[in-house]
């Protein structure tokens, strides 16, 4: 079943309640910041443990968001999966509100976050978790005191994400198509896994109720049409859709329309399972030449045409903690070591597809080794980088068209970039 | 990092902790009261904003409770907001100033703007004091009739909140059947969603005393309104949809065109941006299919994708509740991710929770093909800056080991930990090198070689301490040093702090002695000293044991201690698979996160609705752990004497008998772990149906005439039962999984049926008195739930029954399983007539 939860939480980092708001009257903001509190010290490294635990009858479930918990409170079996999901969407709803979700701007602003926490949830049944249909209910906000006296209309409304009476004089469409790449390498310079994970993001400043239709390369649409596929069409693996796509109608005509919500969202995301080669390419030697003496050799190469180029490279190399005396060369791009994080960066803002830099760097080692070492770090070598105009799925918008009954032109801009996400290469 | 709270906003001090500023307030809120100046609603505003800060901050303000009332009198929403939220918080513990408040609240009810009645009569529930209830009947009513739909979503979650404040009251005021009305006619979806989560509330917790109650219950799983709420399910938010999608998993459809007309419509829900939907209609089609083999082995097929995506997307929470349920699910399908292992390796920043499961998971779907890549990935994990990754990386590694049968390229890896030299990784490999060895004895010598070079003094966790010394023991004709290091362990007796390993030694220079000796001797002799000396309980009995064994006959001690050893083919796994099914059923919540069913950690009075069965069907059967099969007979003949005394005890309590106090303390384990409230009686004991070759008789002579069947044509049945069948509940519990269902009946009983039905025990009797036997039950008035079985009497072919009574509605819902199915229907007929001759 459902469960409902009892209580919600805003704590700060050590746990202390800063806000709270009881939906069910059976779990106390003491009993509940004395386990919190305990627990987070036990613990250490919050990091490390499970979101959802158990104490005393009573669940806890938490996520952390820069120096601020949420955490959900219940005592019935509810979904864990989501409440944890709902806490997510709280916090998109207040960073909506502060723009930034922290202790500081909770302290600001307590009167609007108890009337969110009233509006989100309602005996411990989630209600309305859409920012701008919230914005419909809450009005304290210093800066728009002319109170309208219309009743919320998103309730009275079909479409439960938009309002009615948006206006705006120029109509504009942002579609961002942003693909990460997921690799992991390893030891041995084979590929372990890669994914591929993608997402539509859009931003919308359209007028009225804008009727939207988005094409794409999408094999199976086309095939269906009958059209030639060669080389251009993509399998998309697994799509799921912002809610206010018509699923039934991708499902019969692989047709995505959809009435946008206002402002940003991610209209659609999917995943390519297929191996992808790793775009940057690493390759690191570590010579340890004396006991106090190591020197790494590194050649990054990067491995799609020359006609797009990837823009602010980051590549981390793991030393050995007690290393000292950095002393570094690159043929592009400049290397900072970053002690604290037990590594060396090496940044290069603009690398061209289909070529290779080196880097070679030396340290100083302390002669003697300490008795107790600490284990042996095993960091695999890290990634960034973004690589605007290009996908590596192919995936191409081939038409946004945007229908009001007004009959305004609204103008679609559209994004492609690639990224990396997950990008693992494991050393030696 | 306390930061001032407030400290730009107000002028006074951040942190005031006198009572000056309360009195201050309270002076500046009586001057604002009365005011009428243009602007004034601006400075009200600053002042209710600082008296909510310091409610927020723990400062005790409801001194100011009066004046706040006072300055409630504006139109100004902002300042209405501010105070309803201080009323909330100070009602409660002050009852009486909350009276104050009833008259405002009750009035801005029917203002004009929507919104300040939706939030007044939110107020105006959420203040919690009993003896104001009568005054939220009125408000709700009409909030229930509002036009505007806010306005409705509030009162019906209202109602909720009457309802737990003064139960009586709702009922009277006929709120649920409003409700009920609202649910299948309102346009505004949220309103019907709200709706939906009172009724089950209220209903669920209402059935236990009214029949009136579980019969609506059961109503909202009926066809008409799960295909109301199935056809809107578009309109609905996500969040309400995942509500509705729980319902329509308990939903049990008529035939296989009914569920593959639900799945069509909802298969597009798995493609929603929300996880919880994308989970939520995976519980529904997962359920729906379950008697449906092959189509449910196609929905495994389906979901796998969305799932996957799940995992590796969205925040590391979503990943560790997702990956909790693929756990669950892989337990029952191994298959099905067997090929998408990959997806289970752990990134480098991840945070621990989640690479715990993916270590998890990597064990679950290991098989000959991908062994050997997943043992090799997890080896790189070995050697992981966070050392309890490690470990479990390590453990997982010999878990896999454990449930192969080509064991190679692992022993070889497992042994490769140990050369690593950390200690950790040295401790975590020695343990399951031990369990290695009791499974595949075939590998000592390659093991052996190995761990003789360790080092004990190396060792000190004492799980691989006792697992070292254990090997040491077990194996010490093929190590060299065996005696020694034993010898300089024994020595070092006063230093070891754990009990276990100085078990593990006392018995392993036990073992070594029996097999080196000349020796061992010497170390036998300090460490039964030692032993003896020991202040621990445990060691002291065990050393004096062996000491009075050695003394007795050394070779009688060796037979004891030394055994040929048969290799352990499987070790016991700890959750039973009757538990494993309930986890299952309850898809989609907390017990899946936690691997316990919801009854184990939540309080009965905070179970949901639709969880009765957890009293009632706590069926742990029986001899969970009797993994001996004993025969039927051998088991009838041991526990004669323990039949007789419970069947005594029965009748001594009679009428009275509780159900809860009575769990069968010896038959079960595990229920009696949990908080059982079942009654076993496992009726093999023939002397307790005397009557049953006559009630044969009676059967077929009478089989209609008192009977109110519902089809009095049919014919007498014409099959005899054995009046002496025996079935041990173990086999029972196996051919109830193993069995498809061939009969699903719904039966009425006879009003003096139900007049008699006060505890199960009634029935029984009468029905043992039919040549059918109970092997379980349960319950209270008005759920019962039995497990009936019965045997052919000229054959040994079974029927076995799950029988659930409501005695409310006066129906009985039977679920037949037969070895011989064709027989099926004659014995529903038999099972009928008995049943409707209860008590007659």
């Amino acid at each position: 079943m459902a469960g409902a939860a009892s209580a919600l939480f805003l704590l700060d980092i050590k746990g202390r309640v800063l806000i709270w708001r009881d939906y069910r009257g059976d779990v106390s903001a003491i009993q509940a910041e004395r386990f919190f509190t305990k627990f987070i010290e036990k613990e250490g490294d919050p990091q490390s443990q499970n979101p959802v635990v158990f104490d005393n009858g009573v669940t806890y479930m938490f996520i952390q968001h820069n120096n601020v918990y949420l955490m959900a409170a219940s005592r019935q079996n509810c979904n864990a999966a989501s409440i944890l999901l709902f806490l997510h969407r709280v916090a998109d709803v207040f960073k909506h509100y502060f723009e930034e979700l922290e202790e500081e701007s909770l302290r600001d602003n307590f009167v609007v976050v108890y009337e969110l926490l009233d509006e989100i949830m309602d005996f411990g049944f989630p209600q309305f978790t859409e920012a701008k249909i919230l914005s419909e209910f809450i009005k304290t906000d210093a800066y728009r005191m002319e109170v309208t006296q219309r009743p919320p209309m998103a309730v009275t409304n079909a479409v439960s994400w938009r309002s009615e009476g948006i206006r705006y004089k120029k109509n504009e469409v942002f579609l961002d198509v942003v693909e990460s790449v997921n690799i992991l390498v390893n030891s041995n310079g084979q590929i372990v896994r890669s994914d591929v994970v993608g997402a539509l993001k859009m931003r919308t400043y359209l007028s009225g109720m804008p009727e939207c239709k988005l094409g794409l390369n999408d094999r199976v649409l086309l095939e269906a049409q009958g059209r030639s596929t060669k080389g251009k069409a993509i399998d998309l693996d697994d799509i799921k859709f912002h809610q206010c796509v018509r699923l039934a109608r991708f499902e019969n005509d692989r047709t995505i329309s959809f009435i946008p919500p206002d402002g940003s969202f991610d209209l659609m995301t999917y995943r390519l399972s297929t191996q992808v080669k790793p775009l940057i390419w690493v390759e690191a030697q570590i010579e340890r030449h004396s006991r106090s003496r190591i020197e790494i050799m590194v050649k990054a190469r990067s491995q799609f045409k020359e006609r797009s180029t990837a823009t602010n490279v980051e590549i981390e190399l793991p030393v050995p903690a007690d290393a000292t005396n950095p002393n570094v060369r690159t043929s592009m791009g400049s290397a900072r070591y970053a002690p604290e994080n037990d590594a060396l960066v090496w940044k290069i803002k603009s690398f061209p597809g289909n070529k290779e830099y080196m880097l070679r760097a030396e340290f100083s080692l302390p002669s003697i080794t300490a008795e107790e070492a600490a284990p042996e770090r095993k960091a695999p070598i890290r990634v960034k980088f973004e690589i605007p105009y290009f996908t590596v799925s192919g995936i191409q918008v081939r038409y946004l068209k945007i229908i009001e009954k007004s009959g305004y032109q609204a103008l679609p801009w559209v994004r492609y970039i690639t990224m990396a996400g997950e990008y693992e290469l494991r050393l030696m | 990092m306390a930061p001032p709270a407030q400290a730009h906003r107000s002028p006074s001090p951040s942190q005031p902790s006198g009572k000056g500023e309360v009195s201050d307030l309270k002076s500046q809120l009586r001057q604002l009261a009365g005011s009428r100046a243009p602007g004034i609603d601006d400075s009200k505003r600053e002042l209710f904003k600082k008296v909510i800060s310091y409610m927020t901050i723990g400062i005790d303000v409801s001194a100011v409770f009066g004046e706040m009332v006072m300055c409630s009198a504006t139109s100004d929403i902002v300042l209405k907001k501010m105070c309803y939220l201080y009323v909330g918080n100070y009602a409660k513990v002050n009852p009486d100033l909350a009276l104050l408040t009833i008259n405002f609240l009750q009035r801005d009810c029917k203002d004009e703007d929507p919104m300040i009645r939706g939030l007044a009569l939110r107020s105006l529930c959420s203040l919690r004091v009993a003896n104001l209830v009568e005054y939220l009947v009125g408000p709700l009513g009409l909030g229930l009739k509002d036009n505007n739909s806010y306005v409705r979503t509030v009162a019906v979650i209202g109602v909720l909140k009457l309802y737990h404040i003064s139960a009586p009251t709702c009922i009277d005021a006929d709120f649920p059947p409003t409700l009920k009305h609202l649910m299948l006619n309102d346009p505004d979806p949220q309103v019907v969603a709200n709706c939906l989560s009172a009724l089950q509330e209220i209903w669920s917790l209402e059935a236990s005393t009214s029949e009136e109650a579980s019969r609506e219950r059961e109503a909202l799983i009926s066809k008409p309104v799960i295909y109301y709420l199935l056809n809107r399910i578009k309109e609905f938010s996500e969040w309400a949809q995942c509500l509705v999608l729980e319902l329509v998993a308990k939903y049990v459809p008529l035939d296989s065109n009914e569920i593959f007309d639900i799945m069509n419509l909802l298969e597009d829900r798995l493609q929603h941006a929300n996880g919880a939907v994308v989970l939520a209609t995976i519980k529904v089609f997962l359920h729906l299919t379950l008697s449906m083999t092959d189509v449910h082995q196609q929905v495994y097929e389906r979901i796998k994708a969305p799932l996957l995506t799940l995992v590796s997307s969205g925040s590391p929470e979503q990943s560790y509740a997702v990956l909790s349920h693929l756990h669950i699910l892989v337990m029952r399908a191994p298959f099905i991710f067997a090929s998408d292992y990959k997806h289970f390796y752990c990134q480098y920043n991840e945070p621990s929770y989640v690479k715990k499961l993916k270590l998890e998971m990597l064990t679950a779907v290991a098989n000959e093909s991908n062994t050997y890549e997943i043992v090799t990935e997890l080896c790189e994990y070995a050697a992981n800056v966070d050392i309890p990754i490690a470990r479990e990386s390590i453990r997982a590694v010999g878990k896999i080991a454990l449930q192969q049968y080509d064991v190679n390229a692992i022993v070889d890896r497992l042994l490769q930990f140990l050369e690593m030299e950390k200690d950790y990784v040295t401790a975590e490999a020695l343990v399951l090198v031990k369990d290695l060895l009791r499974k595949y004895p075939q590998w000592s010598h390659d093991c052996i070689a190995v761990v003789g070079s360790i080092s004990s003094q190396n060792v000190q966790e004492p799980k691989a301490k006792a697992a070292l010394i254990w090997m040491l023991g077990e194996y010490s004709q093929d190590m060299q040093d065996a005696p020694y290091i034993l010898e300089s362990l024994t020595e070092n007796w006063e230093e070891e702090p754990s009990a276990e390993v100085r078990l593990h030694l006392l018995t392993a220079v036990m073992k070594c002695f029996f097999k080196r000796p000349p020796e061992t001797q010497k170390v036998l002799g300090a460490a039964l000293a030692a032993g003896l000396a020991d202040f621990h309980q445990d060691v002291h009995d065990r050393a004096l044991f062996y000491h009075r064994l050695l003394q007795y006959n050394v070779s009688v001690a060796e037979r004891v201690v030394n055994p040929p050893k048969q290799a352990v083919s499987v070790f016991a796994d700890t959750q039973s698979s009757e538990i494993k099914d309930r986890i299952f059923d309850e898809f989609n919540s907390l017990s899946v996160v936690y691997q316990k069913p919801s009854y184990m950690f939540t309080d009965k009075d905070y179970r949901g609705p639709f969880e009765f069965s957890d009293e009632l069907g706590n069926l742990s059967i029986a001899a969970e752990s009797a993994d001996n099969v004993v025969p039927a007979q051998g088991v009838e003949a041991n526990d004669k004497d323990l039949l007789l005394s419970t069947s005594e005890k029965e009748e001594i309590r009679g009428a009275t008998f509780n159900v809860s106090g009575y769990s069968a303390p010896l038959y079960d384990s595990s229920a009696a772990s949990v908080q059982s409230e079942l009654a076993i009686i496992s009726s093999t004991s023939a002397g307790s149906a005397p009557s049953s070759s006559l009630a044969i008789d009676d059967l077929l002579g009478l089989g209609l005439s008192a009977a109110p069947a519902p089809e009095p044509a049919s014919v007498p049945p014409s099959l005899k039962l054995n009046s002496k069948a025996i079935l041990d509940p173990g086999t029972f519990q196996q051919k109830w999984r193993q069995l498809p269902i061939s009969l699903s009946q719904e039966f009425s009983l006879s009003p003096q049926g139900v007049a008699a039905l006060t505890t199960p025990q009634a029935l029984l009797w009468h029905m043992q008195g039919h040549s059918i036997h109970c092997i379980a039950s349960g319950g209270h008035s008005p759920n019962f739930k039995f497990f009936f079985f019965a045997q052919k009497a000229e054959e040994s072919s079974n029927f076995l029954v799950e029988c659930i009574i409501n005695t409310s509605s006066a129906k009985a819902q039977v679920k037949i399983k037969a070895d011989d199915q064709s027989t099926s229907q004659a014995f529903s007929d038999v099972f009928q007539s008995a049943l409707s001759k209860f008590s007659v």
